[in-house]
C-alpha cells in the first residue's frame, strides 16, 4: 500500500510491501530514516528550517523538530539507533523571489535538515537535493529497503538499496 | 484561524469573479478569441489540501507565477496542463518548452495578473502591483508548495481563489489562482469591512 506523506506529516512503516511517498517536493525536503536490518523506514515531509511557535500542530513541518521526532518514531517502532541511516531529497529552488531573508528557502531547508541529522550522528547515505526541479521520493519497505527519486520529467532513480539486493551501492550523492 | 464565514467567502468569490472577468477580457483581446470563465471558487485551506484542490501533485504543469507586492501580499499563479499550454502556444506557432513559449506564457500571466490585480486594488482601495512573471514547468505539488513557502514564512493555510478560463475553439483551459496567507486574507477582509 502506498501512503502519501503530506506536507508537515511523517509516517513510519515496517510492513513489507508498503511504500511511503512524498509527491511533488519543491523547496520541501523528504527526509527518510531507515533501519535496513529490521526493515523499518520513516519518512517526513519537511517544509521549513525552524519552528518559531510553541507547540505547533505539525511538528514535522520544521527541520529542527522533524529530525528528533522522526527519530523517536523510528525507535518506538523497534529500530536500533546505531543502525539508522538517512536519505534526503528536495530543496529545489524553483523560483527567484526578490526580497526575503537572503538565502533561498530550499537551500535553508537542506542546510537545516543536514545539520540536524548530523547532530543526531546519523549517516546520510544519499542526498538528491538542490537544483531547480521538483521531485517525488518513494521508500519501498521490505527486507531490502529501497529508496527512489524521480525529477519532474525525468526517470526513477535509485538512491538506496535496490531490487537485486544491491544494498550499499548507493548510487548518487549530490550535495548542492 | 477561525474558519471564514459564508459571507466572507461569498465576498472573496465575488472579488475573484470580477477580477477574472477583467483578466478574461484582457486575454480575449490579446488572443483575438472568445474566453469563457467559470464561476470561481474561494476557499481557505490547509496547505496540503490547497495543493490537492489544484489536481494530482505529480502531474506536469506549466506555471506562471506573478508575485504581488504592496498593501496586500499575494501570488497570482496560472497553471496550464501540458496539452493546454501547447494549444495556447500553437495560436502563435510556438512550443511551450522553448524560450519563445515561456516568454509567451509569461506574457499571458503578466496580462491576466495585472488586470486581475488592478481591479482588486480598485475595489478594496489598496496599492498593489504585480512583479515580473516567472515561468516554470514542473510537478503541480512542487510548484504550489514552493510558491506558498517561497519567502520562508510559516504558512499554515492558503486562501485560494480559483477560476478556470477556456479559450474557445482552442480547447485550452487554465487555472487562475490567487494565493495568499493568513495575514493577507485578514487584510483583504478588513478592507471589505467583513
Amino acid at each position: 500500500m502506498e501512503t502519501v506523506v503530506h506536507m508537515g506529516e511523517a509516517q513510519v512503516s515496517s510492513t513489507p510491501g508498503d511504500t511511503l511517498a512524498c509527491i511533488g517536493l519543491g523547496s520541501c525536503i523528504g527526509l527518510t530514516l531507515v533501519d535496513r536490518r529490521r526493515g523499518i523506514a520513516g519518512l517526513a515531509h519537511v517544509m521549513l528550517p525552524a519552528c518559531t511557535q510553541p507547540d505547533p500542530p505539525l511538528p514535522h513541518k520544521y527541520a529542527d523538530l522533524a529530525v528528533p521526532s522522526l527519530l523517536g518514531l523510528m525507535l518506538a517502532t523497534g529500530a536500533r539507533r546505531s543502525r539508522l541511516e538517512a536519505v534526503l531529497a528536495g530543496g529545489a529552488a524553483m523560483f527567484q523571489f526578490s526580497g526575503g531573508s537572503g538565502q533561498e528557502i530550499g537551500q535553508r531547508n537542506i542546510a537545516a535538515v543536514t545539520r540536524m541529522v548530523e547532530a543526531a550522528r546519523i549517516p546520510i547515505r544519499a542526498a538528491e537535493t538542490g537544483g531547480h526541479n521538483g521531485r517525488t521520493l518513494r521508500v519501498h519497505v521490505g527486507a531490502d529497503i529501497s529508496i527512489t527519486v524521480r525529477e519532474a520529467g525525468g526517470r526513477e532513480q535509485q538512491l538506496l538499496g535496490g531490487p537485486a539486493g544491491r544494498a550499499g551501492t548507493d548510487s548518487k550523492v549530490v550535495y548542492a | 484561524m477561525n474558519a471564514l464565514t459564508d459571507m466572507q467567502l461569498d465576498a472573496l468569490r465575488e472579488l475573484a469573479n470580477i477580477g477574472s472577468g477583467n483578466a478574461g477580457t484582457a486575454l480575449s483581446s490579446m488572443l483575438g478569441k472568445a474566453v469563457d470563465i467559470s464561476v470561481p471558487t474561494a476557499a481557505a485551506l490547509p496547505l496540503a489540501e490547497a495543493v490537492a484542490i489544484a489536481g494530482a501533485p505529480e502531474e506536469l504543469r506549466h506555471g506562471v507565477v506573478v508575485p504581488v507586492v504592496g498593501d496586500f501580499e499575494a501570488i497570482v499563479l496560472l497553471l496550464f496542463p501540458d496539452p493546454d499550454a501547447r494549444a495556447l502556444c500553437r495560436i502563435y506557432g510556438i512550443e511551450p518548452s522553448t524560450p519563445d513559449g515561456r516568454s509567451m506564457l509569461g506574457e499571458v500571466g503578466n496580462i491576466l495578473g495585472t488586470n486581475y490585480i488592478n481591479v482588486l486594488a480598485q475595489m478594496v482601495g489598496m496599492v498593489i502591483e504585480p512583479t515580473p512573471p516567472q515561468v516554470v514547468e514542473d510537478m503541480l505539488g512542487a510548484i504550489l508548495s514552493s510558491v506558498l513557502l517561497g519567502r520562508g514564512d510559516d504558512v499554515d493555510e492558503a486562501l485560494i481563489l480559483d477560476s478556470n478560463l477556456m479559450v474557445e475553439g482552442e480547447q485550452c483551459s487554465l487555472s487562475f489562482l490567487l494565493l495568499s496567507d493568513r495575514g493577507g486574507i485578514k487584510q483583504l477582509l478588513e478592507r471589505l469591512g467583513l
